[in-house]
């Protein structure tokens, strides 16, 4: 088993992917800087805006010069496509592999899911 | 240059140290000369006597006060200072000619303040009463001229003492002041030795400059001393 | 990029104990460096090279492109005050923000009022009577204050409280990001600190032990636990620098980045394999050449 959650910047770059799929931060609207983002999670400046440029190399933040770094146009979507990857990774590999050690089977596992769901609604 | 300067301001950052305790002393002397005179006074001697006023005279008092205080003084001002001044940034050589610069200014303050007090105790004729509390044969018997490198050049040496003691102990800790201690024995012991079979001539062949070279010569050695031993010293 | 700070084989010896042996590393300029290791690793002494108040046996330090020892212009664009700092005698906290910007040219004094506020540090007290906690604020002052191109903080957290960790943190980084500088923090609390860093150094009696990117530390070593067959079986083919066992289960730290092959073979055994935090790392280096530590032992 391998519980990895990556270098400083990846954490600070997933979180802020986190409050971009959540609308925290809806697409068109300007977010924190880098420096403000360092200021708040205390951590490296240098460090934090690698995590920024992280997302704006994958195109779901863009700077506007002189103004700031602003979330992109479709930003949510491109997000939310690659988080369902790794959807799977993440939730779904460590779901069954403790299924299997308790011994629950699929068709169980099915069951408990629906049963939370009526819970919920 | 500049840490020159701020080294004496460093110096300085202790106003009340440096120019309020002179004057507290000066008075807590003076008040303990009054008393004694008091005592004298109540035991028969009359003020403006002859026998009142060499006895008077004789009474070293200002200077044993001031003494303690400026080897204290000195002392503190490597010992506890030196430290800081590194963290400030001064470097060793900045921070000794800054001090030595900074006892000169100490010595000339305390030599002004003793000469005004000694001034206006004979414009009053001894405070209107026969007291003599500056105006003592340690200080010059009242002329100025005597008094002003008398106590220029004690306090001189009473600072530059205190500095290069605390300078072995910066160096070498607690070895460092019992190795100049005993050095300065050795220097005594010695020059008594070659001079005991022809002390009464000197004594006889004293005159007051020797005292001034022999300030001079202490203060040098001092200064050229705790540059010696602070040019090397780290802190730890 | 320039380096702010270089040292080269720096060598210090104290009589017949050695500090520094042989220690090279550089910080580049704008860095926020941290120097890791335990009490008496050396993190003192290296500092005082830097910042001219000590000089290296052998070797060579430059700070700034300039040996520090004695020299004016590079003293005066660097700031440090050791963590057992003496303040002359008498001296309350007026008198060190009287006489600091004497000589720190960029002295801000807003950056002090802030501070000294924040941490309530006392005025009417003399600083021989501040507890730890203050003392550590003092120097916090001082060092953040000066705005010094070379600031070198020396275990700035002792004694200090959350809210005081807090606000260290948050001025440091604001006043850095407005007026970037050289940091070295030198701290043994690794977790508290790590994420200010983007470079850390780690020594261990005396010696450079990591000097790198702070994202590259995690690639350093990685921990292997489970059985103690399987993690023996494991750990075979690494540089073992610090293992744990007890009854039957062992936990290793081993030099070295955790590739596939290693990976696979870990989840064939059972046994759990995770990147070694920057605090495994430093205990790690810190703890080796000893005995393997018995739980029992321990306690």
């Amino acid at each position: 088993m391998f519980v990895d959650k990556g270098p400083a910047f990846q954490q600070l770059a997933a979180k802020i992917a986190d409050e971009i799929v959540a609308g925290t931060y809806p697409e068109g609207t300007a977010v924190p800087s880098a420096t403000d983002f360092a200021v708040f999670h205390q951590m490296n400046p240098a460090t934090a805006s690698k995590g920024v440029n992280l997302l704006v190399e994958m195109g779901a933040l863009y700077k506007k010069r002189g103004i700031g770094m602003f979330v992109a146009a479709g930003a949510r979507d491109l997000l939310r496509s690659q988080r369902r990857e790794e959807f799977r990774k993440q939730y779904m590999e460590p779901l069954l592999r403790e299924a299997r050690v308790l011994e629950i089977d699929v068709a169980e596992l099915h069951h408990m899911i629906d049963e939370h769901e009526e819970d919920e609604t | 240059m500049s840490a020159v300067v701020s080294t004496v301001k460093l110096h300085l950052n202790q106003r009340v140290g440096t120019f309020a305790v002179p004057l507290y002393i000066a008075g807590t002397v003076a008040a303990f000369s009054v008393l004694l005179s008091l005592l004298f006074w109540r035991s028969g001697s009359l003020p403006g006597t002859a026998g009142w006023i060499q006895g008077s005279q004789s009474n070293p008092g200002i200077a044993y006060g001031l003494v303690g205080f400026l080897v204290y003084f000195g002392v503190a001002s490597v010992a506890t200072t030196f430290p800081f001044a590194l963290t400030l940034g001064a470097t060793r050589r900045s921070f000794v000619t800054g001090t030595l610069l900074w006892y000169a200014i100490t010595a000339g303050y305390i030599t002004a303040v003793l000469a005004v007090l000694t001034a206006i105790e004979l414009a009053t004729d001894h405070w209107f009463a026969g007291f003599y509390i500056f105006d003592v044969y340690i200080l010059g018997a009242g002329d100025l001229l005597r008094l002003v490198p008398i106590v220029f050049l004690g306090v001189l040496t009473a600072l530059t003492v205190g500095g290069v003691f605390a300078a072995s102990w910066v160096r070498f800790a607690a070895r460092g002041p019992q190795l100049i201690a005993a050095g300065v024995v050795v220097v005594i012991v010695t020059a008594l030795i070659v001079a005991l079979p022809a002390v009464s001539a000197i004594v006889d062949a004293f005159q007051p400059w020797w005292l001034a070279v022999a300030a001079g010569v202490v203060i040098l050695a001092s200064s050229v001393g705790s540059w010696l031993l602070l040019r090397p010293a780290i802190v730890r | 990029m320039t380096n702010a700070i270089e040292i080269q084989s720096a060598t210090r010896t104290f009589g017949r104990t050695t500090a520094l042996d042989g220690v090279s590393f550089a910080v580049p300029e704008g860095s926020i460096c941290g120097l890791l290791g335990r009490n008496g690793a050396g993190k003192t002494t290296i500092m005082s090279i830097i910042a001219g108040q000590d000089r290296p046996t052998s070797g060579r330090v430059e700070v700034l492109g300039h040996r520090p020892f004695e020299n004016e212009s590079v003293l005066s664009r660097i700031s440090f005050v050791r963590d057992n700092q003496r303040y002359p005698d008498n001296y309350r906290l007026g008198h060190v923000l009287r006489i600091a910007p004497e000589f720190a040219p960029n002295w801000n004094a807003d950056v002090a009022a802030e501070l000294v506020e924040g941490f309530r540090i006392p005025t009417r007290t003399d600083i021989k009577k501040f507890s730890r906690g203050q003392l550590s604020s003092v120097a916090i002052v001082l060092g953040l204050a000066s705005r010094a191109a070379v600031t070198l903080l020396d275990e700035p957290y002792l004694g200090l409280d959350v809210t005081a960790r807090a606000l260290f943190h948050d001025m440091l980084l604001r006043d850095y990001t407005a007026h970037p500088r050289t940091v070295l923090l030198s701290t043994h609390l690794i977790e508290e600190s790590e994420k200010l860093f983007d470079r850390v150094v780690v020594v261990d009696r005396g010696r450079v032990r990591v000097d790198s990117d702070v994202d590259e530390a995690r690639d350093l070593a990685f921990t292997l636990s489970g059985t103690t067959a399987a993690v023996d079986e494991l750990a075979r083919r690494h540089t073992v620098l610090r293992s744990h066992t007890v009854s039957g289960l062992k936990s290793v730290t081993v030099l070295g980045a955790a590739d596939d092959a290693v990976r696979a073979d870990a989840d064939g055994l059972g046994a759990r394999l995770a990147p070694a935090s920057l605090q495994d790392l430093v205990a790690a280096f810190g703890e080796e050449g000893s005995e393997p530590i018995e739980e029992g032992a321990r306690a």
